[in-house]
């Protein structure tokens, strides 16, 4: 009985052996593994001012669609990313520059200029020229970016 | 060494007599050509990882390569087209084939004890399978693969919680690029075909363990008297095989694979839409606007998910045939009815009319202002060609011909 006792114990021994062996392989692996191929969601995005050209040459009362570039690192890559927004300015400085990426799922949306409204082709989204949402899914307004005229240069933040 | 010396020479080392008697065990009296379904779908995943693994000897998986890859393979390569014309409607018969076999499944409520691990361990190849939809198209890079993308990550972005983490991590970061595109190739071509491989190991084991279900009007008694499964079985799953191969190497042939133009992040003129076997989901997120943006995206897909999951736990009833089932002919109907005509609905959206109407303008900048600066021994590469680089090796190319 005691030799039966001591046996099982033993077994029990090793299981909590093997499993903890196990355990501890598998944190030591999988830790750094986990984090290799998660890290790029903990990486901030940099900020930066792009110079969109000459306010004067943009100031229209109408929605001017303008596209520009900038240099970003993607990954190993130093890309060139293209972007694209809506200028317009009230007339007293107050510039407004919509990002065209729909506030529901990232589609690019479209300026209709006889509605005056912002259209999106993919799930029927309507936002009116001060990025409101009048119509569709979107839970929240066109993202409004950040300018600042500089020595009579539009910059818009990019991030 | 003659055919029966190396018959002996296996038989002396390995289980082959036993494996002859297992695989040679008789079927349910009541089977039909229903019950072949399964095999299909494990011939269409062989014959994804077959074309597959051939179309990665030319495929390169970055931004500036990817799309003229794919162009290469379609339009230069010997069988290029006719290869990936396997692969792409392949993707689509696959999707077609396991649904059908998971309806079966219902139809006779094979899903029923002692099945349970069978069914969800099918579910979740099922999941699998659109998972190698969902990355597999991002890799042509065209402007289909790319807003197609845009739009499946925003989705798992609102999911409460984790969601935009989820979504940074399937980008490889805040947006599709290039990280985005080698980890969709990663799981598409490594992560997703170990995985489906294990899982159908032990989908196929349960399947020959607990034995085919048969139809429900096998009495107990009737569960071992049919045909054996070699050579009979494998004989109908075998021309079944041949039959889907012969029409999809019909449609690879005579229709071929559509290649957008390169993926373009500003292109507003384009009317995103997915593959035809997501358009349900594209469909459904029409109705849920505001603050039940979340319902499409995620409660009903999750719950949907997790309901099939769980099935053969929460249908209590006995076996039986579908049509004698009321309660689950009705909830299988309204699914059913309710994603194909999703499916027709989206595939027959309108598209958007309007062109963009604004002043085009494009930047003239005096100056750029970057931020970013590449530390010292960091080694950034720019793969991107001059025209005049261009041009010099299509001179190159020109003179040597």
């Amino acid at each position: 009985m005691e030799k039966k006792g001591r046996r099982s114990f033993l077994v029990f021994s090793i299981n909590w052996a093997i499993a903890f062996i196990g355990g501890v392989l598998s944190l030591a692996a999988g830790i750094p593994l986990i984090g290799f191929a998660i890290s790029p969601a903990f990486k901030k995005g940099e900020s930066k001012w792009v110079d969109l050209g000459l306010a004067d040459r943009l100031k229209n009362s109408r929605f001017k669609k303008v596209d520009y570039t900038f240099t970003a690192k993607d990954g190993w890559v130093k890309a060139t990313k293209k972007r694209s927004v809506y200028v317009t300015d009230a007339g007293n400085g107050e510039w407004r520059v919509f990002s065209r990426i729909c506030s529901h799922l990232g589609c690019l949306v479209r300026w209709d200029e006889s509605k005056e409204s912002f259209l999106c082709p993919c799930h029927g989204a309507i936002f009116d020229k001060t990025g409101a949402v009048i119509a569709g899914p979107p839970p929240e307004p066109l993202q409004k970016l950040e300018t600042k005229v500089e020595a009579g240069i539009l910059y818009v933040k990019e991030s | 060494m003659r055919y029966a010396g190396i018959k002996q020479f296996l038989n002396e080392r390995l289980p082959l007599e036993a494996l002859d008697t297992h695989l040679r065990k008789p079927l349910p009296k009541h089977i039909n050509l229903l019950f072949s379904l399964g095999s299909l779908a494990m011939f269409l995943l062989l014959l994804q990882a077959a074309t597959g693994a051939f179309l990665a000897f030319y495929y390169s998986p970055s931004p500036e390569h990817a799309h003229n890859a794919v162009t290469y393979i379609s339009e230069e390569v010997p069988f290029g087209a006719f290869v990936r014309g396997l692969h792409h409607w392949g993707a689509s018969a696959m999707v077609i084939i396991v649904v059908l076999h998971l309806l079966r499944v219902v139809l006779y409520s094979s899903y029923k004890a002692p099945r349970e691990l069978t069914w969800i361990f099918g579910v979740l190849l099922l999941l699998i399978v659109l998972g190698f939809g969902f990355t597999g198209y991002l890799l042509p890079w065209d402007e289909k693969a790319y807003w197609a993308t845009v739009v499946g990550v925003e989705i798992a972005s609102t999911a409460p919680g984790l969601g935009d983490f989820v979504a940074k991590v399937m980008r490889g970061g805040s947006e599709i690029g290039a990280v985005t595109l080698s980890r969709f190739y990663a799981l598409h071509t490594i992560w997703l075909p170990w995985l489906a491989f294990g899982l159908v190991g032990v989908h196929l084991f349960f399947v020959r363990y607990y034995g085919s279900s048969g139809t429900p009007k096998n009495t107990p008694e009737e569960m071992k008297t049919g045909k054996p499964f070699y050579p009979h079985q494998v004989f109908e799953d075998v021309v079944g095989m041949l039959i889907l191969f012969v029409i999809l190497a019909t449609v690879a042939i005579f229709v071929p694979v559509p290649l957008e133009d390169v993926a373009d992040p500003t292109n507003a003129d384009y009317d995103p839409r997915p593959e035809w076997y997501f358009l349900f989901l594209f469909q459904l997120l029409k109705y849920f606007q505001g603050p039940f943006e979340i319902i499409g995206t995620f409660v009903i897909p999750t719950v949907g998910m997790l309901l099939l999951l769980f099935l053969p736990f929460l249908d209590k009833s006995e076996r039986a045939v579908l049509w004698k089932r009321p309660i689950a002919l009705t909830v299988t109907s309204v699914c059913v009815v309710g994603i194909v005509v999703l499916t027709i609905l989206g595939g027959t959206s309108k598209k958007l009319e309007t062109t963009d109407t604004a002043v085009q303008e494009t930047s003239q900048p005096t100056e750029q202002i970057q931020t970013e600066t590449v530390e010292e021994g960091e080694a950034v590469f720019d793969f991107q060609l001059t025209e005049e680089e261009l041009e010099g090796a299509k001179a190159v190319e020109d003179a040597s011909q």
